[in-house]
């Protein structure tokens, strides 16, 4: 038993006091030793093709997903650019040029790159400068649509193993259960406007989610082309009414089932004691 | 020997006046919270009355407690362990809310704040769960309070099954309608059926008292306690999302103070201190045939002052304190050494650590005359109006439903005893008894002079000391292991403190 000390909290405190002495130390040492070197100013040219700009847009090769870029630093104040570029997606809430943008490409928001301040103003620059892409677009050979829909649902192997799209993605044409809420549905998406938009996209997306999938096991050529051709023939408008039916009465039967089930399985359950006793009692009486 | 010490009771059924100050000391305590208001962890019943929650020992519908089969083994009626798992996210075999009450409160605000008006202003009962108005209330948690022969509630009493209906019909005749008062805690059981239904293992029987208690932190609202449990004494709580049950108020016991039912008990009923018990024979006992239950239980109790128990128990780590505690006690007197206190349903095999002496109850009797006339009772050699078990209003058969499973001679001793005690002391005080009546009760009671002047002490005349004998335990060696007995005693009391918190997924 230790004993007792009469000052109930002095040992907790010396041991605090001693732990941010010693984290004191070690933030002062490492600091010191990996001091990082003064930053050069990124490059716009390179960012726009590392930060992936170039998966949706051109500077003066036309439209792919996203607009044409060449003069955009003439029709928009620097400061819009500035804000657009660091929270495209804070922007498609409040600005309403934003918002009509969004509508004009069908729907397929600008995602937020995480650009950092620098290089927001670097990428502002190069584009202001006059410099151009050319048409950057990959052309697409004509694809197989049912080989296509075969890769979408996962009934054909992608060579070099990406997921399947179902996994993520929806679109009309493969049954009434359509496919994952993850990603956007693509039965209207802009994604699948063109092909070469389509394709050069695929090529190397951008966004944080499809980029981190595709980098290691991209679509081949081939690949692309069949899902691109299926994807385009699958874009309705809408999904067709007789899907949306056939959910719905799957939905109910199911649940319906579900309840029969638990009715037959638990149908002994105790359904309350004391309401059944006064009534049997009263009834007995009369 | 597996020698083990519990902190046992006794109720002294024949003190109790049914005033209910042990539920309102217990509710003030423990069960004001919200999501506990339902709750009665200590509840007084009227019997014969179907108690709290409704029928709760009619175990054809609750499922509590465990059953014997065939070859003699016990298995918990809920479930087997293939039953558990498919019922895991759906118990079937819960108390409604109904089955318990409604908890309500009254609108008082109404009262005072109410527009003037040609009537007076009323406080409308309003639902504690849902906040509403209720506009009738029908149920409570002793709804049958003292409604002896009640034509509802007290003939739906499951234990008037084994009467004939012409015992049955005797019990609404008027002279003859007959209650007494059932008080109910946990029974801090040996073999508990709410720790073995646990799927969480939540529920824990200390060792070093035998207190049954649920851990806030393990529980996972499966809710299987309630349903296992025979007595329904363990309650889900609907605000935290977690079960409660009866703790023998062990922050209380810590310090030194008896239980505050057991404290705060007007009719001085209520007796507590130490049992020594052999746990390797609980399966045994709790296995063992109908009639053989209650023998079975008192032979799993030691002899404190048995020399080799007393090593037994030191071997197995029971403080001298605890030992000697366990020689002075009150519960150990009743239960094992006079045998006149019983398990409540033994039958329910959790072999329950409370034990209740049983009521004396009137004789039946005519009024013819304006006098009552106890008609045949000279017949069989016995004084008039204390002394006919033949003549208890109540059937000793009713009373052998719940305190000996159906085992009438053992029940019958008890009164024969009891019986003993109240001639022999009206004798020496009111000297209406001839002695050879006295000898002959002494001798049906099986009991002598000594004895019944003892049991005449501890049941009449006992001081606070003599009622609770409560062991020193150790909690503060309990705690040494992770911190300074001393800093815990000065800050906090003994006892672990967690805060409790919902568990975040
Ligand atoms: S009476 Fe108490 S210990 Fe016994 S089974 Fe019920 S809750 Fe558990
Ligand atoms: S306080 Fe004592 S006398 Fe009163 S009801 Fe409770 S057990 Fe009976």
């Amino acid at each position: 038993m230790r004993s007792d000390s009469g000052k109930p909290s002095s040992i907790p405190i010396k041991i605090a006091l001693a732990l941010l002495q010693a984290m004191t130390l070690i933030f002062v040492i490492t600091s010191v030793v990996f001091a990082v070197p003064p930053a050069q100013a990124p490059d716009g040219e390179a960012l726009f093709t590392s930060k992936g700009c170039i998966a949706c847009h051109t500077i003066g090769g036309g439209d792919l997903v996203g607009p044409d870029l060449s003069g955009v630093t003439k029709v928009r104040t620097e400061e819009w650019l500035t804000k657009w570029l660091t929270a495209p997606d804070q922007m498609l809430t409040s600005d309403p040029d934003a918002q009509a943008l969004l509508a004009q490409y069908n729907n397929v928001p600008m995602p937020n790159l995480g650009l950092k301040p620098d290089e927001v103003a670097a990428l502002i620059v190069y584009l202001g400068g006059g410099a151009t892409t050319g048409n950057t677009a990959i052309g697409l050979a004509a694809g197989d649509a049912t080989s296509g829909k075969a890769y979408f649902v996962g009934d054909e192997r992608f060579e070099n193993g990406g997921p399947h799209c179902i996994s993520c993605h929806s679109v009309a044409g493969i049954g009434a259960l359509g496919g994952g809420n993850l990603g956007p549905d693509l039965t209207t998406s802009g994604f699948v406007k063109s092909d070469a938009a389509f394709a050069t996209f695929m090529g190397a997306p951008s966004t944080l989610t499809m980029g981190a999938i595709w980098k290691n096991t991209p679509l081949t050529a081939q690949e692309q082309a069949d899902l691109y051709a299926f994807l385009s023939k699958a874009t309705v408008t809408q999904r067709e009414p007789s899907a949306l039916l056939q959910i719905a009465l799957l939905s109910v039967a199911g649940a319906a089932a579900l309840i029969v089930l638990a009715q037959v399985y638990w149908g002994k359950r105790l359904r309350g004691v004391r309401k059944p006793m006064i009534e049997r009692t009263l009834a007995a009486k009369k | 020997m597996d020698i083990r010490a519990h902190v046992s009771m006794v109720f002294h059924l024949d003190k109790c006046i049914g005033c209910h100050t042990c539920s309102i000391a217990c509710k003030n305590i423990w069960t004001d919270r919200k999501g506990t208001e339902y709750m009665w962890w200590n509840n007084v019943e009227t019997k014969p009355g179907t108690g709290y929650p409704t029928q709760w020992e009619d175990q054809e519908k609750y499922k509590g407690g465990w059953q014997r089969d065939e070859n003699g083994k016990i298995h918990l009626r809920l479930h087997n362990r293939a039953g558990g798992l498919t019922n895991i996210f759906y118990n079937p075999a819960l108390p409604t809310m109904d089955d318990y009450y409604e908890p309500w409160t009254y609108d008082y605000e109404n009262l005072f704040n109410a527009p003037e008006g040609d009537d007076q202003p009323t406080a409308r009962a309003v639902s504690m769960i849902t906040g509403k108005p209720m506009d009738s209330i029908e149920a409570g948690p002793n709804w049958d309070d003292d409604l002896g022969g009640s034509p509802v509630y007290a003939s739906n009493d499951v234990n008037l099954d084994k009467l004939t209906e012409e015992e049955r019909e005797q019990l609404n005749e008027i002279e003859r309608v007959v209650f007494f008062y059932l008080p109910r805690i946990c029974n801090h059981c040996l073999n508990p059926g709410c720790v073995a239904a646990c799927p969480a293992g939540a529920i824990y029987k200390r060792g070093e008292d035998g207190i049954v208690l649920l851990s806030q932190e393990k529980c996972r609202a499966w809710r299987m306690c309630i349903s296992g449990c025979p007595y329904k004494k363990t309650y889900f709580n609907w605000a935290s999302g977690k079960s409660e049950k009866c703790i023998l108020c062990y922050p209380r016991l810590e310090s030194g103070q008896p239980p505050a039912c057991f404290h705060s008990c007007v009719g001085r009923i209520r007796y507590l201190g130490v049992l020594l018990y052999d746990a390797d024979q609980i399966e045994k006992r709790a296995s063992a045939p109908d009639h053989e239950l209650v023998a079975a239980q008192r032979d799993m109790i030691m002899d404190p002052f048995d020399p080799a128990v007393i090593a037994a128990a030191k071997k197995n780590k029971i403080s001298d304190a605890m030992i000697a505690s366990a020689q002075n006690s009150p519960v150990y007197k009743f239960v094992k050494k006079w045998q006149i206190a019983l398990p409540l349903h033994p039958d329910f095999r959790t072999l329950p650590m409370l034990y209740y002496v049983p009521p004396m109850l009137p004789v039946l009797a005519k009024t013819k005359d304006g006098n009552y006339d106890v008609d045949g009772l000279e017949k069989e050699g016995l004084p008039a109006m204390l002394s006919s078990l033949e003549k208890a209003r109540m059937p000793i058969k009713y009373m052998a439903s719940l305190f000996s499973a159906g085992n009438v001679p053992v029940v019958e001793e008890v009164y024969r005893k009891l019986i003993a005690v109240r001639i022999f002391k009206r004798a020496q005080k009111v000297k209406d008894y001839q002695q050879a009546e006295v000898d002959a009760a002494l001798a049906q009671g099986k009991t002598n002079a000594e004895e019944v002047e003892a049991i005449f002490r501890l049941t009449s005349l006992p001081t606070y000391e003599e009622r609770f004998v409560i062991p020193p335990l150790g909690r503060e060696v309990a705690v040494e292991a992770w911190e300074s007995p001393l800093d815990r005693k000065r800050e906090a009391g003994f006892g672990v403190r967690n805060k409790i918190a919902k568990r975040k997924f």
